[in-house]
């Protein structure tokens, strides 16, 4: 009998010690987030205060960062992702994009993320004619609190095969693709990131297509589909453009040379339009969607926290001071869309409406 | 005697005691390796189904290839290195992707085809992208698309196609489907990439999500940094209809997806190595050996971006050309071979 148990013990002893090495080996894993893992938290307090209130996407969701605290808008996903939040001047309201599969429409919603009215139509009841859908993304509202500027795939031709964004604008209170603004290059993906300036311009990325490389240029949009002003050189391939709220400087993404896989932050003074020379503020990075603070005092931007990804929020105070600051992360643990550009508004605190 | 018998008793109790010990410790050692040997099953799995395919080398014709005469390519293959080469020096691998989703019932093309050099030393590594349209001499016999070599004759043949049109050796390749692509990057939590442009299709093969192969959907993925899961970079090295480059513009953005991954390389061990097996299970097969695979962990995360060179053979290397009702593109090997010769040893 005892050496009956004895036996068990050992065998057990074994199988455990079995176990033990199998789970060390499973411990040295360098347990990475599998994609369905990567949605981490989502309200958390940011590592610094910044004024005003900042509207950022997440995982198909849209937050708010108003002083201090993140506040998670709630909105629906059942019919797709909600991303590029734009506030709208003079009131509590932003336009967002809701991505669906095959396009994505723009609704007006108020602070707390109940939808006013959807902008656009751009489904396609026929599912055969997957084409006839559209996309329209990078609302921008003009300081007027009424005139809203965006990228469509309009005009499109269902005989060939290109389908480029233009800028357009319309207006909240009539009919929403009134005015072309802009002509694409035709097979380059187009013209996108468009941003109402002070003097009635539009600032916006283009994209062109030259010695088999794909490349964007900082432009000015006057006149509706008048020929656009370049500021940047195709070498730069600088796109994102974000003017301060002064209009005198413009900061952006530009792509580096190193397998086309890192950017550089740049600002540049903007003076009768003319780009002066950049200074380079972040190097080597995956920068994107600079914006400035509604003061002018700094600018935040999207980048890699470390080598797993997910794009946490930094903030560089003075950005176009003689000396800037060491870029500061302002979150940890999150993940935001690095596609969805955030919109910051003055207004520093959002008062609690009933939904 | 009962002393005697006492004292022949107390070496044979010791004998036991030490068998007994030694069975123990074998107990022990033996659930130990089975604790190694679960953990590394489905590395093994795969090590025995996907991985260490042998090239066949016998596919390689005598024909002239298409820049030499035929005793020109007797005599380079005659002095030619050996089929693999020693560990520690520069390598040449074929990089082999096919869309393999149900409407092609088989028979599979090679859409991407990407010959990379790696030196294990100077850590540095070029990619030359190989267009699938373009009109080559087949290792199989014949002229096609070079995107045909693999429907003849599988990996096999694509690398003896690609030896004799380019003249150079080939030590390596590995072959991933559209889904081992997908579960890869999903696996290793997705990548993060520049995109180069608005990436935008309205007839992008819907044939991994529908159940018609044949049935379109649309693209739209965003230019600038941005985090991409398997299916949304799928898409971005997918899709050409609206890119004004058509191929070449997909064979840049793979390019791109390929050093995306070798980021994440970074933070990968053999540890993970059963979970990456088990992500990539029946969509790849390369002729490396899992320990070989495991050796190039560390390489491939020690590259650092401004020693990778990137190659893509548009205009003035290739021209259109319509052969048999069908678009192609015309190699000017004059250009391509001195071209590929700066990376790729000429043989």
């Amino acid at each position: 009998m005892k050496r009956a148990l004895t036996v068990i013990l050992l065998l057990a002893l074994m199988a455990g010690f079995g176990l033990g090495v199998n789970r060390l080996i499973a411990s040295r894993k360098h347990n990475i987030p599998t994609e369905s893992s990567v949605f981490i938290p989502t309200v958390t307090r940011p590592k610094i205060v910044l004024p005003g209130t900042l509207y950022l996407a997440q995982n198909g969701d849209i937050y708010r960062l108003s002083d201090g605290f993140f506040t998670d808008l709630h909105l629906s996903t059942a019919s797709g992702s909600w991303m590029q939040p734009a506030y709208v001047p003079k009131s509590q309201d932003i336009v967002a994009v809701l991505r669906a599969a095959e396009y994505s429409n723009l609704y007006l919603l108020n602070s707390q993320g109940s939808i006013i009215r959807r902008l656009s139509n751009n489904a396609n009841v026929h599912l055969d004619t997957v084409y006839l859908n559209h996309w329209m993304f990078y609302p921008h509202m003009g300081a007027d609190g009424n005139t809203l500027y965006f990228s469509y795939d309009q005009p499109k031709n269902s005989s060939t095969l290109a389908v480029d964004f233009s800028v357009w604008s319309g207006t909240l209170s009539a009919k929403l693709a009134t005015a072309q603004l802009t002509n694409s290059n035709p097979f380059t993906g187009g013209d996108v990131d468009p941003t109402p300036m002070a003097s009635g311009t539009i600032i916006y990325s283009k994209y062109a297509i030259g010695s088999g490389n794909a490349y964007s240029q900082v432009a000015l949009q006057g006149k509706p589909l008048s020929r656009p002003i370049i500021l940047t050189t195709p070498a730069q391939d600088c796109g994102q453009p974000a003017p301060s709220p002064d209009g005198t400087k413009v900061a952006m993404i530009c792509i580096g040379g190193t397998g086309l896989q890192s950017t550089r932050l740049e600002v540049a003074t903007l003076t009768a339009g003319k780009l002066g020379t950049p200074q380079t503020l972040v190097n080597n990075c995956l920068c994107s969607a600079p914006v400035w603070a509604p003061d002018g005092s700094g600018l935040v931007y999207y980048n890699t926290a470390d080598a797993t990804g997910h794009f946490e929020l930094w903030w560089i105070k003075g950005a176009w001071s003689a000396a800037p600051s060491a870029p500061l992360q302002v979150t940890t643990n999150l993940d935001f869309d690095a596609s969805s550009p955030p919109s910051w508004s003055p207004l520093s605190s959002v008062p609690v409406m009933a939904r | 005697m009962r002393r005697q018998r006492a004292s022949l008793r107390r070496p044979r109790k010791r004998r036991s005691r030490v068998l007994l010990g030694f069975l123990i410790a074998v107990g022990f050692v033996l659930s130990g390796v089975i604790g190694v040997v679960a953990y590394f099953m489905p590395a093994i799995v795969t090590a025995f189904e996907d991985t260490g395919h042998t090239i066949d080398r016998s596919l390689q014709t005598a024909q002239p290839s298409a820049g030499a005469s035929a005793s020109a390519s007797a005599a380079a293959r005659a002095s030619a290195p050996p089929a693999v080469a020693p560990p520690g020096q520069p390598f040449t691998v074929l990089l082999l992707g096919s869309d393999n989703d149900a409407k092609f019932g088989g028979t599979v093309l090679t859409q991407s085809m990407i010959l990379a050099r790696v030196n294990p030393k100077t850590r540095q590594v070029v990619m030359e992208s190989i267009p699938r349209d373009l009109w080559v001499p087949l290792s199989t016999g014949g002229s096609a698309k070079i995107d045909a070599a693999y429907l003849h004759g599988g990996a096999s043949a694509s690398v003896a196609t690609v030896e004799e049109d380019f003249h150079i050796h080939i030590d390596h390749y590995a072959w991933i489907g559209l889904l081992g692509l997908v579960n890869l990057i999903n696996q290793v939590g997705g990548i993060d990439v520049v995109a180069t442009n608005p990436v935008m299709d309205d007839f992008y093969p819907k044939d991994l999500t529908g159940k018609d192969p044949y049935a379109y959907e649309r693209v739209a993925v965003l230019p600038g940094p941005q985090h991409m899961n398997g299916m949304q970079a799928l898409m971005y090295v997918r899709s050409r209809h609206g890119d004004l480059r058509s191929d070449f513009g997909r064979s840049q953005r793979q390019q791109q997806v390929l050093l995306a991954l070798r980021a994440k390389a970074k933070l990968l061990g053999i540890a993970d190595l059963p979970d990456i097996a088990t992500a990539m299970a029946n969509d790849f097969s390369t002729d490396m050996s899992i320990s070989e695979i495991a050796s190039l962990l560390p390489i491939a995360s020690s590259v650092q971006l401004q020693n990778v060179q990137q190659v893509i053979l548009a205009s003035p290397y290739t021209s259109v050309l319509v052969v048999s009702n069908q678009d192609a593109l015309q190699p000017n090997w004059n250009l391509i071979l001195p071209l590929t010769h700066k990376f790729f040893p000429a043989v």
